[in-house]
């Protein structure tokens, strides 16, 4: 593994009283696939959105790409988003535009890319998770499944350094959550930085590099998915896991 | 922005406290009143053209224009003191008012020159020494004799005017009834509504020679020469203006040019008017009052638009003393703006900006409704801007786009979206309060369906042709509009 591309030092959040995330300090190396795992409420997709400052950290630092996020203005933040994708619980697609204008927008009118390029680019992601075909329909047609697809495509297309994924496939029928974990792992395999939180446990065995253990606003445990899930360090982790995995 | 509205506010401070002044005192001391007009050329006249044979509107040629013994006067003054005369049309309270603010020379409509009235304005000699005769419906001849005979019942007259006043003095038992217009005072009349209309001896021979259903009486009203004569009024202070006005006015007096030649000339036109009082026949009159009223909306609501955006995103802004400072006073724009009639709006972007720039009146209006459309847009947005998904604009951060950029492609389209059928709504309701600018002369639907109405000496039947009108169009609005709310739709 190379550098760090993001560094995480001293990281709290809080919400007036409320206390979402205590004291984080943890990096991910150029590469690394880390799922996020834990309790509802514990503050990982709290934690998540700090990584891109949707939401302003209280005290800490985040490092990306050797760049203290927390101290730089609104436009160079801009240009530094540009680089870290997310995909929402939610896709977030634009109801107001096809599939295909929801792709090339940000390409146009932050990078400058021409409409040729950008739509050129864009029936390429569309092949990559599989919807080409669907590129002139509006968001309101598509399944969930679909809808998170082309919301993964989107993010690609401004070529990120990292993929932040906040419960991807939460919102999804079961049915519908394959494909687009399908997706994620062709992502994964192809060299793609990823920090996922997710409840899909198979998907952090089969997929992540590390596993982050997150409970009560700390990392309670950073370790390969095979020593966290066979032999749980604490008292925490074994408890959630003897809830979720029978 | 912020200095925009500081000056905006800053502006209304100082025209609030001007305008009480500039009522009362006179003007500065040297007067260049005569070497003004003359500089310009133009003579502008203000006159309430409701009131035959004193002013009036008639198809001359073709063309509807202001004609009567008074404007024969001006035309007279004018000429006289080598300039053209423009005459300008609104309603009779507003005319010492828009002299006041300079947005008429002279005022020429039967005016009396009143000891009140001295005050605010100078005077030339009297042109016409008229008397006041009151108008009653043919079959009650016989029960009303004079202004003593109506006791218990409703006598009407003219805002602001002395036969107003008399009447409220003269009479016991007796209610008065103000309305703008002679011609509503007529309707009123017909309707039964009143059971007199105290008016100008000439005027009332004017309706009654036109309207086989009036009659007239002798009003025996106590009256100083004051009250019954007619001047021209000229703003105050404008000493040699009216010194050579006088010269004119005197002439007229001696060779009775009045009665030889303005009123028999003005009652030709009469006669004009009447001889075809279909609607058909001023097809003309009304495209002209859809064409203006549509001007106004249209404009309103673009300029609305635009200020409404602008409003809404200050009123959102976050952050630093300057944001709350934004959001302070955009608060405090669209509070004070949906607190205030626009009527009045009007009026003050009218005659009151009127004292520093000499606004058109279809421009006031246009401002004015403006300014007020754009608070209640505001509002819409801001509630369309807020029920867009939070969800929606992270996206478009987490894109890397900017919040104005998410502003411009990701929330206000969809926003835009929300509230289209309030913003639909509003363009209606604008078609018809744009009705509101007749008062400064605008000739919009309603000012236009009042000159065919005192043209026409029909009351109702023009009401009836611009309720329709006003139908048609909002109807087709709201059509156009659902065509669109039906494309936007993508679910």
């Amino acid at each position: 593994m190379t550098k760090p591309i993001i560094e995480v030092k001293n990281l709290a959040k809080n919400f007036g009283d409320n206390q979402v995330l205590k004291d984080i300090s943890e990096q991910v190396d150029t590469g690394q696939v880390i799922v996020v795992i834990g309790p509802s409420g514990s503050g990982k997709s709290t934690f998540l959105r700090c990584l891109n400052l949707l939401e302003t950290p209280t005290s800490g630092e985040v490092d990306f790409d050797g760049q203290d996020l927390t101290t730089l203005d609104t436009k160079k933040v801009n240009t530094l988003r540009e680089q870290m994708g997310m995909v929402f619980q939610n896709f977030n697609l634009f109801p107001n535009m096809t599939v295909l204008e929801n792709i090339k927008l940000a390409p146009m009118k932050v990078k400058g890319i021409s409409d040729t390029d950008a739509t050129k680019r864009a029936h390429e992601l569309l092949k990559q998770v599989n919807l080409d075909d669907h590129a002139d329909a509006f968001p309101t047609s598509l399944s969930g499944g679909q809808a998170q697809r082309v919301a993964i495509a989107r993010a690609l297309a401004m070529d990120p350094k990292v993929m932040l994924f906040d419960e991807p496939t939460s919102a999804l029928d079961p049915e519908m959550v394959g494909e687009v974990l399908n997706v994620m792992q062709d992502l994964a395999q192809q060299g793609m930085t990823m920090v996922v939180v997710t409840h899909e446990m198979g998907f952090a065995k089969s997929v992540a590099d590390r596993v982050w253990f997150m409970a009560d606003g700390y990392i309670q445990e950073n370790n390969t998915p095979e020593a966290f899930f066979s032999n749980p360090q604490t008292e925490r982790a074994q408890d959630f896991l003897s809830k979720i995995l029978m | 922005m912020k200095n925009k509205l500081i000056m905006a506010i800053a502006l209304v401070m100082a025209l609030v406290a001007g305008w009480a002044a500039t009522t009362t005192t006179a003007q500065a001391a040297t007067d260049n009143s005569l070497a003004k007009v003359q500089k310009k050329g133009t003579l502008i006249m203000g006159t309430s053209p409701d009131y035959p044979p004193y002013e009036f509107q008639a198809t001359v040629h073709g063309k509807s224009q202001v004609v009567g013994m008074d404007v024969a006067v001006g035309k007279k003054i004018a000429k006289d003191l080598g300039v053209k005369l423009v005459v300008k049309s609104m309603s009779f309270d507003s005319l010492l008012v828009a002299l006041q603010t300079g947005k008429v020379d002279m005022v020429i409509s039967g005016m009396n020159p009143t000891p009140a009235r001295r005050k605010n304005v100078d005077f030339t000699h009297t042109y016409y020494q008229g008397g006041y005769s009151i108008v009653i419906n043919k079959n009650d001849k016989g029960i009303y004799k004079d202004k003593d005979s109506f006791v218990g019942k409703t006598i009407g007259a003219q805002t602001g005017s002395t036969m107003y006043n008399e009447s409220k003095k003269q009479t016991s038992g007796t209610t008065v009834k103000g309305m703008t217009s002679v011609s509503d005072l007529i309707l009123g009349l017909q309707s039964h509504k009143l059971q007199g209309v105290a008016m100008e001896k000439p005027s009332a021979q004017a309706y009654v020679s036109n309207n086989k259903e009036l009659a007239m009486i002798p009003s025996h009203f106590d009256l100083s020469a004051s009250d019954t004569s007619a001047s021209v009024a000229f703003a105050k202070g404008s000493t040699s203006l009216v010194a050579a006005a006088n010269k004119s006015v005197d002439q007229i007096r001696k060779q009775d040019l009045v009665n030889k030649d303005y009123l028999p000339a003005a009652g030709k036109y009469l006669k004009t008017n009447t001889v075809n009082t279909s609607m058909l026949h001023y097809w003309k009159a009304f495209l002209k009052g859809i064409e203006y009223t549509l001007i106004i909306t249209v404009c309103s609501v673009f300029f609305g638009f635009i200020l409404g955006v602008l409003l809404s995103l200050a009123r959102m802004a976050q952050g630093g003393v300057f944001a709350t400072a934004l959001r302070w006073l955009a608060t405090a724009y669209v509070e004070f703006i949906r607190g205030t009639p626009m009527m009045v709006q009007v009026m003050f972007v009218y005659f009151g900006l009127g004292l520093i720039v000499n606004l058109p009146a279809l421009m006031s209006g246009i401002i004015a409704i403006s300014l007020n459309s754009g608070a209640y847009i505001a509002e819409y947005i801001r509630g369309g801007i807020n029920s867009v998904d939070k969800g929606q604009t992270e996206a478009a951060r987490s894109l890397g786009m900017t919040s104005g950029y998410t502003m411009r492609y990701v929330v206000l389209p969809q926003a835009l979206k929300n509230i289209w059928p309030s913003l639909g709504n509003e363009f209606i309701t604008l078609i018809k309060d744009s009705s509101i600018v007749s008062i400064i002369g605008v000739s919009e639907l309603i000012f236009q369906s009042n000159i065919v109405r005192s043209d026409t000496y029909r009351g109702v039947a023009p009401i009836a042709v611009i309720m329709v009108l006003y139908f048609i169009m909002t109807f087709t609005a709201s059509r156009i509009l659902n065509h669109f709310e039906r494309k936007m739709q993508h679910d």
